[in-house]
């Protein structure tokens, strides 16, 4: 019964291109007591951990998501005609980390945050999708204000926003570096 | 530009001196001739830091206005800073404001902003080499499908897109013909209710002049805002498409 179930949990897994979220496997599997569901998506994760293959399930972007294991990843390029996956750049990092930290956020704030302006990587972010426009601040010129997106959860494999670095992780990292000179 | 990776003598230092272009900002540099110099940052010697600080921008020969703008920027900041605390104060409170505060707590926040950099940059090696599948799910026709909306910022580009298609056709057509919003409007639910939905790419394509495109796009963005009509991409890289909302299908 179970078995059965967490085999239909995992097709549902299967055919997810974005993080497919408990509440989600709920709402299509209505016939399912959610207990049920609970502990079949517990049994599937069990399965994929305890008997590593080819894929694993990753928790990001609040739900499940299949993906390669990452020492795999010179064969899947190759396959793939990949030389390497592009990474941020600095300016678009900055930006990203400057946004995530305090969105909502408009243009000019993060420029002042950064010293810079940020017109250029902003631009960059949007058309990677890892910001969206969520509206228009009520100010004079009526800017526009800017998030982090969902893309940007799974980018980072941060399962929501409240896993980004915390205060303790960076401090702990400003003392290492202190440390070093 | 000039010698900017060697020792520069007026510093007096052998330590290493780096390219402005390093940097990300100003407040990158003053952070880095702080952790140089071991400087308590919050108790920054304004003077010290000022002169050091210059030292790297007189290394440009010429100031790029679009990039060093922002670094003489502060560099004023910290001259200014100076000057109020050379200035003679009429009364001294205990509580009055440091004329560092500024900049401390600006350098602070960014501080920090760097170190979540550098914890996410990692973050980001370790998720690039997992790949996820990205086939886009499989559409089906006809129905009213739960796929989602898609961004005014996607509408946007699929339009600018199609207008620099359409300026390199290079269309000297002079037409006379004005066109109103609102029989643009009509003209859209009109053929949404016949056709059920509207294809952006065809659609625009079939326009003649710029100012019919541009009229129309705007139409289209003004009935989205009234949710009179929704625009959703059913796969990724595949065409936008229009539908009329259910409730407006009379």
């Amino acid at each position: 019964m179970s078995i059965q179930l967490s085999n239909i949990i995992e097709s549902l897994l299967f055919v997810s291109a974005e993080p497919l979220s408990t509440e989600k496997i709920k709402n299509v599997l209505t016939e399912y007591s959610e207990q049920e569901i609970e502990k079949s998506i517990d049994l599937i994760l069990e399965k994929y951990t305890s008997h590593p293959g080819g894929i694993q399930i990753i928790r990001t972007g609040g739900g499940y998501l299949f993906t390669t294991r990452s020492e795999h990843d010179p064969w899947i390029r190759r396959l793939l005609r990949v030389n390497r996956k592009n990474k941020l750049s600095s300016a678009a990092l900055e930006t990203l980390s400057t946004i995530a930290y305090h969105q909502p956020i408009t243009l000019a704030e993060i420029s002042a945050f950064r010293g810079v302006d940020a017109t250029h990587s902003l631009k960059t972010l949007l058309q990677k999708k890892l910001v969206k426009i969520v509206g228009r601040k009520k100010s004079p010129g009526k800017p526009l204000i800017y998030r982090t997106s969902e893309r940007f959860l799974t980018y980072f494999g941060l399962d929501s926003l409240k896993d980004l670095p915390s205060q303790e992780e960076i401090s702990k990292l400003l003392e290492e570096e202190s440390d070093e000179d | 530009m000039n010698n900017t990776g060697e020792t520069d003598s007026s510093i007096g230092s052998s330590e290493y001196q780096v390219n402005l272009d390093v940097f990300q900002g100003p407040l990158d540099l003053l952070l880095f001739l702080i952790r140089k110099k071991k400087i308590d940052i919050h108790d920054i010697p304004i003077a010290t830091i000022t002169r050091e600080y210059l030292v790297y921008l007189d290394k440009k020969e010429r100031i790029n206005l679009e990039r060093e703008a922002e670094f003489l920027l502060v560099a004023a900041l910290l001259i200014y800073i100076k000057s109020q605390m050379l200035l003679p104060r009429e009364r001294l409170l205990d509580d009055e404001e440091d004329p560092r505060q500024v900049l401390v707590d600006r350098l602070l926040e960014y501080q920090k902003i760097k170190a979540a950099c550098a914890i996410l940059r990692q973050k980001e090696a370790d998720e690039l080499p997992k790949w996820k599948r990205d086939v886009p799910p499989p559409h089906f026709m006809g129905e009213e499908l739960d796929l989602t909306e898609i961004s005014l910022f996607n509408l946007a580009e699929a339009f600018f897109i199609l207008m620099k298609k359409k300026e390199r056709e290079n269309i000297q057509i002079i037409m006379g013909k004005e066109y109103s919003m609102e029989e643009k409007m009509n003209e859209i639910i009109e053929f949404l209710k016949e056709n059920h939905y509207l294809d952006f790419t065809e659609y625009f394509e079939s326009h003649t002049t710029i100012e019919e495109a541009l009229v129309s796009f705007f139409c289209l963005l003004e009935l989205i805002k009234a949710r009179t009509v929704y625009a959703i991409q059913e796969t990724l890289f595949q065409t936008i498409k229009v539908w009329l909302r259910k409730e407006s299908r009379k």
